[in-house]
């Protein structure tokens, strides 16, 4: 009943993200233009596959949610795995204790940990995980970042999922882009929307993992509930049956008894 | 018009206003109804909206304005309100 009612909460949360992202997607596509990719550190999409990623993976501080982070682990460990084979070299940013956890006991080495995060994340949390990471990419230290989180579909389907972060990829929006005047240019606007964006997706993989986890334990304490009970009935049966046995046998034996008196 | 005060961890303001005067990077912006399609960096500094219920202001720094349709829509990562 406490995940519920954090569940709850978490959800609220993804909702009043929504907007914001909006927003942003809105403006991107408004002002972007496919040449303005090659301005734009940020933009640059890499010629053929990337060799320097960043994977970022968000699991949960504390247990007992089933197989909620395993399943996350599993992902990102087959990911660095299969980038690896292509050739690239693959520098992990942790986030949650049990993702830490995990690495460590396989003894591979993260470029970055932390466990601070938890059930509320707000947008410094992710402007704090993402922001070195814009700068190594626009210095060419890394060329593509993708973050591992358990996307929120309901509160039972919370499949573990691969987002790339960076580079940007605007969704097109077809129709006729609005003629705004632009303060400063067009370009600015942009330049100073794409960290913003980058964020704001952050952001949302960090909030949605937190309604992921709770609903996670949720589902994993109501089944463990159940089990209790289904063992507890078996338990109270077996025990009714030996009772009734031992009734039975000295009913018998004082009947038997009488008998042998009264004959 | 309509105007919307959204932070990424959710909506601040909503509601009808009369006047916005907003802190551009470049000094302070106002917006009336009816404004043609607008978009401009915000600065940090005091964020007022002139309405039917009254004056709110509010803290923002960062973010960028959209103005479209009688709409205007402010997005900021730091929003918050000022006490009357």
């Amino acid at each position: 009943m406490v995940a519920t009612s954090k569940l709850k909460k978490a959800q609220d949360r993804i909702g009043a993200a929504r907007p914001y992202a909006e927003a942003l997607a809105n403006v991107m596509a408004d002002l972007y233009v496919p040449e303005l990719a090659e301005r734009f550190p940020l933009l640059r999409q890499p010629e053929g596959d990337p060799k320097k990623v960043a994977l970022v993976l968000i699991t949960s501080n504390r247990g007992l949610c089933g197989g909620f982070n395993s399943n996350l682990i599993k992902l990102a460990k087959n990911r660095v795995e299969e980038l690896e084979k292509g050739g690239a070299s693959v520098e992990l940013h942790l986030v949650g204790k049990k993702g830490i956890g995990f690495f460590r006991y396989i003894g591979r080495e993260a470029a970055g940990a932390r466990q601070d995060v938890g059930d509320t994340p707000t947008s410094e949390h992710a402007a704090d995980i993402v922001g070195p990471l814009m700068e190594k990419f626009e210095n060419g230290e890394v060329d593509a970042v993708e973050v591992v989180y358990a996307s929120f579909r309901s509160a039972m389907s919370t499949p573990p999922t691969i987002l790339p972060v960076l580079p940007v990829v605007p969704q097109q929006v077809g129709g006729a882009k609005r003629d705004y005047i632009l303060e400063p240019s067009g370009e600015e606007i942009i330049e100073a929307v794409l960290p913003l964006y980058v964020r704001n997706a952050v952001y949302r993989a960090l909030v949605e993992t937190a309604a992921s986890e709770h609903g996670a334990r949720r589902t994993a304490m109501k089944s463990a509930t159940d089990n209790a009970g289904d063992m507890l009935d078996a338990v109270r049966k077996e025990l009714n049956r030996i009772r009734q046995a031992k009734i039975t046998q000295e009913i018998a034996e004082i009947v038997g008894g009488a008998d042998a008196l009264g004959g | 018009m309509n105007v919307t005060l959204i932070s990424p961890e959710g909506s601040v303001f909503e509601g009808e206003a009369d006047s916005v005067v907003v802190p551009a990077h470049d000094g302070e912006v106002g917006i009336l109804p009816r404004h043609a399609p607008f978009m401009t960096l915000l600065g940090s500094g005091k964020l007022v909206v002139r309405g039917g219920e009254g004056v709110s202001t509010f803290v923002v720094e960062g973010g960028f304005m959209q103005v479209t349709d009688d709409t205007v829509r402010i997005v900021t990562e730091n929003a918050r309100e000022e006490a009357a």
